[in-house]
C-alpha cells in the first residue's frame, strides 16, 4: 500500500518537471540576434528590427544550401517589449531574447539621448544578457541589419561574435557592452565610447594615415560591406562626437580596464618622411598613473608614464636601423616624440571639447575621498578633470626588429 | 551509510556554512546598498564582529549549564514560566523572518526562471520539499549536507574565477561609501543576517559531542562570514556603486554575464541547479528547526508532526507582501532592526541571570 502511494506521488511530481505554465519546447523560439532602433517622426516611438537566426543552419543536415541564414523583421513600437510582442504576431515561433548579442543604434536616436529610454527593459529583465555590444550605425539601424551579408559566416550569430572579438584585438574599436554603458553612464563621471560601423562607404578616399578612418572611410573593393572602426562618444547617455580608430586606440591603450596590450601601427619614417615603418606596439603593463590632488583647491595633477615596447615588422625605406647606431637613436626618439605628441593632442580635445575623459580615469581619484558624496561634489566629471594639468610620458622600453639582421641594400641590388 | 550515528564537527560545519553563507546570494546586497552604497562589502564583518560576543556568551552558557539545547538554557536561568515566554518570543520573531525568507527566495525563483508561473505554485513546491526534506530528520540533512557542500564550493570558486578579469578594484574607493556614521548604523544594525545562527543552537543535542558542536559552529560560523565578505567585494568591484542599488539579485546577474569560452555563453543555470539545492538544504533546516523551538516551548516530544502545519502557515504569511519591494524594504527590513536589538539583548539578560545564579550558590 506504502508503495503504491509513494510511486503515485513521485509520478504526479513528474508532471512539474515540465516547469508549469513556463514550459516552451526549444523548437518553439526563435532567437533574436541583432536588435536595431531608430527614431522615428513620433516622439516615444521607435522602430524596431529584430534579426531572427535560422536554426536550420546550425546543423548540416538539415540545412538548405538556398536558405536564408536569417530573417530580418521591423516593426514599430514604444520599447523593445512591445515590439518584441508585436512581432510575434508576425513570426512562427516566439521571440525569445535570451542570445541577442548586439544592439545597434542609428547615429540619430544616439544623438537625440534618449538611448537610456530605449535600452532601459535591458536592465529590468533578466532575459537579456549584459554582454550585448552596443554598436553606433551611421544610417538607420534598419538598413545596416539588411545590407550586413557576411559572405563566410553563414550564422549570424558567429558572424557578430568573432568578428567583434577580432576587431576589438586590433583596438580600432572600443569595448562597448551594456554592462560598461550602465556602469559608466550611471556612474556620472566618464565618457562611454560605443563601437562605429556601417555598410555605407564613402565616395572618395581622402589620403589619411592607416588608423585615421572613421567606419565607412576606407576605400576597399570586394569583401564585406560592412566596416567597424572608430567609435561614438557618448556624455551622460547623448552622444556628442565621433573617434577615428586611432583616437580610440588611445583611449583603449590609456584604459586599465580594456585589455588591449598589441596592435600593429604605423609611423613616418624619421629620416625619409615619404615613407612609413610599420611594427607591433606592444604594452604589457597598464600605464602608471599617479595624481596629485589639492583638495582645497580642488585641482589635480595627473601624470601618466605608459611603458611600451616595439617591434619593427617593415621597413619599405629600406634604411638600416638595426646596424647602424646612430639611426637607431633616431628612431627611438622619433616614436617617443610622435606618440606622446598623439595623446596630449587628444588628451587636450578630450579636456577642452568634451569636459570628460573616456579612458575610466575617475578610478583612480577615488581613493582621495573618504566618501562619497564629498567624491561626487568634487564632481571629476566636469570640475577636476577639464581642469586638470595632464603630463604624458612615453618610454620606450625595448626595440625589436624582427627575423631580419639587415635589408636589401638597394644601391647594391640595381646596377 | 552512516544515517544512524550522530552528526560529527564536519557535518555541522557544512550545514552552518550553507545556512548562513546563502545569503550572498539574495538580495542582501542590495539591502545594505541602499544606505551606505559601496561600502556594503564589509558590512556584515562589522555586524559579526558586532554579534560574535554575544553568541560566545550564549554559547559558553550552554557549556556551563549542560544544557540540552537553548530552550532549555532558557528555562534553567530564567525559571520556567519566564524561560517559556522568552522562547516564545524568539520563535515568533523567527518565524516571521523565516517566512519572509522563504517569500524572498521564491520571489527570486519566479522571476528569474519561472515568469509565468504563478507564485502560489512554486511557494507550495519550496514548502512540500522543505516539509519533505524536514520530516526525514536531522541526521539526514547533515548528511545531504556533507555531501553537497564541496559542489556548492566549487560552483562558487568557478563563478569567482570566471568574473575575475571584469572585476575593477578601485570601485571599493571611497572606501567609507556614503558616510562612516551611516556605516556603522548599518553594521550595527543589520546583526541580525546572522539571526539564524540562534536557531542553530537546537542542534546542540545530535551532535557527537558537545566539542564537535562548538568547533563547527564556530568554525563554520567564521568560514561563511569571510565567503559573505569575499563575495560581496566581488559585487562591489564589478556593479558600481550607483548600479548595485538597481539591482536585485546580483549573484545570478554575475552569472548572466559571464561565459566559459566562445561556445558556452549562456551558463547562468548550471549556478542556478547547486544555488536551488542549497537553498533546498537551508529551508529544510529551517523548518526543522523552527518547528523545535516551538516543540521544545511547549515541551512537545514529537515535534515532527507538527512540520507540516507549520510548514503550511509558513507559505500563508509567506504570501502576504504584494511585491519584492514591500517585502524586502518594508517587512524584512523592519523586522531584521527589530530582530537585531532583541539578539542583543537576550545573551545580556542570560549573562545577568547566569551572574546571580552564582552569586546565590
Amino acid at each position: 500500500m506504502d508503495k503504491w502511494i509513494k510511486s503515485t506521488v513521485l509520478i504526479v511530481l513528474l508532471i512539474i518537471l515540465s516547469s508549469c505554465q513556463d514550459m516552451i519546447e526549444v523548437e518553439k523560439e526563435s532567437f533574436v540576434i541583432a536588435i536595431g532602433m531608430d527614431v522615428t517622426d513620433q516622439e516615444g516611438i521607435y522602430e524596431f528590427t529584430f534579426q531572427i537566426a535560422n536554426p536550420n543552419i546550425a546543423s548540416p543536415m538539415t540545412a538548405d544550401p538556398n536558405g536564408a541564414p536569417d530573417e530580418i523583421l521591423t516593426v514599430l513600437g514604444a520599447d523593445i517589449m512591445t515590439a518584441k510582442d508585436k512581432a510575434d504576431a508576425i513570426v512562427t515561433k516566439r521571440i525569445s531574447l535570451d542570445h541577442t548579442a548586439i544592439f545597434v543604434i542609428s547615429e540619430e536616436l544616439a544623438r537625440s539621448g534618449d538611448l537610456l529610454r530605449v535600452i532601459q527593459p535591458g536592465t529590468r529583465t533578466s532575459h537579456m544578457r549584459h554582454d550585448i555590444q552596443i554598436i553606433v550605425s551611421k544610417e538607420k539601424a534598419e538598413t545596416f541589419l539588411n545590407n550586413n551579408n557576411p559572405i563566410f559566416e553563414q550564422k549570424p550569430y558567429k558572424y557578430f561574435q568573432y568578428k567583434i572579438t577580432q576587431t576589438k584585438e586590433t583596438g580600432i574599436i572600443p569595448y562597448a557592452d551594456l554592462h560598461r554603458l550602465l556602469q559608466i553612464t550611471e556612474g556620472d563621471a566618464d565618457l562611454f565610447l560605443a563601437i562605429y560601423a556601417t555598410t555605407i562607404h564613402d565616395e572618395e578616399e581622402i589620403e589619411k594615415s592607416e588608423d585615421q578612418y572613421l567606419a565607412g572611410e576606407l576605400l576597399q573593393k570586394g569583401g564585406d560591406k560592412t566596416q567597424f572602426m572608430g567609435s561614438a562618444v557618448f556624455k551622460n547617455g547623448k552622444m556628442i562626437d565621433l573617434l577615428t580608430a586611432q583616437e580610440t586606440r588611445i583611449a583603449n591603450l590609456l584604459d586599465r580596464t580594456v585589455p588591449l596590450n598589441n596592435i600593429l601601427v604605423t609611423y613616418t619614417d624619421p629620416i625619409k618622411p615619404e615613407f612609413y615603418i610599420s611594427g607591433n606596439y606592444i604594452q604589457t603593463k597598464n600605464p602608471d598613473i599617479k595624481i596629485d590632488y589639492d583638495a582645497k583647491a580642488n585641482h589635480a595633477t595627473i601624470d601618466v608614464t605608459v611603458l611600451f615596447e616595439f617591434e619593427i615588422l617593415a621597413i619599405p625605406s629600406l634604411i638600416s636601423y638595426a646596424e647602424n647606431n646612430e639611426h637607431k637613436e633616431i628612431l627611438e626618439k622619433h616614436l617617443v616624440e610622435t606618440n606622446t605628441q598623439l595623446a596630449k593632442k587628444f588628451i587636450e580635445k578630450t579636456q577642452e571639447e568634451y569636459r570628460s575623459d573616456p579612458f575610466y580615469w575617475s578610478l583612480y581619484i577615488r581613493k582621495y575621498f573618504k566618501d562619497v558624496p564629498s567624491y561626487e561634489k568634487a564632481d571629476w566629471h566636469n570640475n577636476i578633470y577639464p581642469n586638470a594639468e595632464v603630463n604624458i610620458k612615453y618610454e620606450l622600453k625595448r626595440l625589436q626588429f624582427g627575423k631580419t639582421m639587415s635589408d636589401t641594400n638597394l644601391s647594391e641590388v640595381r646596377d | 551509510m552512516r544515517i544512524n550515528t550522530k552528526l560529527t564537527t564536519y557535518e555541522i560545519c557544512a550545514l552552518t556554512i550553507i545556512f548562513i553563507g546563502i545569503k550572498l546570494t539574495d538580495t542582501t546586497p542590495t539591502l545594505l546598498s541602499n544606505s551606505t552604497q559601496n561600502a556594503f562589502w564589509y558590512i556584515p564583518l562589522i555586524s559579526f564582529i558586532v554579534m560574535f560576543p554575544f553568541f560566545l556568551i550564549t554559547l559558553y552558557l550552554l557549556n556551563k549549564y549542560k544544557a540540552d539545547h537553548l530552550v532549555d538554557l532558557l528555562q534553567i536561568l530564567l525559571g520556567k514560566t519566564l524561560g517559556k515566554a522568552l522562547a516564545f518570543f524568539i520563535f515568533i520573531f523567527s518565524f516571521f523572518l523565516s517566512a519572509f525568507d522563504f517569500r524572498s527566495y521564491v520571489n527570486q525563483i519566479k522571476l528569474l526562471y519561472f515568469d509565468k508561473s504563478s507564485i502560489t505554485i512554486i511557494f507550495a513546491l519550496l514548502i512540500f520539499i522543505s516539509i519533505f526534506g524536514a520530516i526525514r530528520g536531522i541526521k539526514v540533512i547533515g548528511y545531504t549536507a556533507r555531501v553537497f557542500f564541496p559542489l556548492f564550493q566549487f560552483s562558487l570558486v568557478l563563478l569567482i574565477i570566471l568574473v575575475y578579469p571584469s572585476l575593477v578594484f578601485e570601485r571599493i574607493y571611497p572606501i567609507f561609501g556614503s558616510g562612516l556614521s551611516n556605516v556603522m548604523y548599518e553594521g550595527i544594525f543589520k546583526g541580525s543576517f546572522f539571526s539564524s545562527f540562534i536557531l542553530l543552537m537546537m542542534i546542540l543535542p545530535v551532535a557527537r559531542k558537545p566539542e564537535n558542536f562548538y568547533k563547527g559552529t564556530i568554525m563554520g560560523l567564521i568560514i561563511s562570514v569571510l565567503q559573505i565578505v569575499f563575495l560581496f567585494l566581488i559585487y562591489a568591484t564589478f556593479f558600481d556603486y550607483k548600479s548595485i542599488e538597481r539591482v536585485p539579485y546580483p549573484f545570478h546577474d554575475v552569472a548572466l554575464y559571464i561565459d566559459l569560452g566562445s561556445f558556452f555563453t549562456n551558463i547562468e543555470t548550471f549556478f542556478m541547479t547547486f544555488w536551488l539545492f542549497a537553498v533546498f538544504i537551508r529551508f529544510i533546516l529551517l523548518l526543522y528547526l523552527n518547528t523545535w523551538l516551538f516543540g521544545a516551548t511547549f515541551d512537545i516530544d514529537n515535534f515532527e508532526l507538527l512540520i507540516l502545519p507549520m510548514g503550511f502557515l509558513i507559505m500563508v504569511i509567506g504570501l502576504i507582501p504584494d511585491n519584492i519591494i514591500v517585502n524586502e524594504f518594508v517587512y524584512r527590513n523592519h523586522l531584521l532592526n527589530l530582530n537585531t536589538i532583541f539578539l542583543f539583548i537576550v545573551p545580556v539578560i542570560l549573562l545577568i541571570c547566569h551572574f546571580f545564579k552564582r552569586k546565590k550558590v
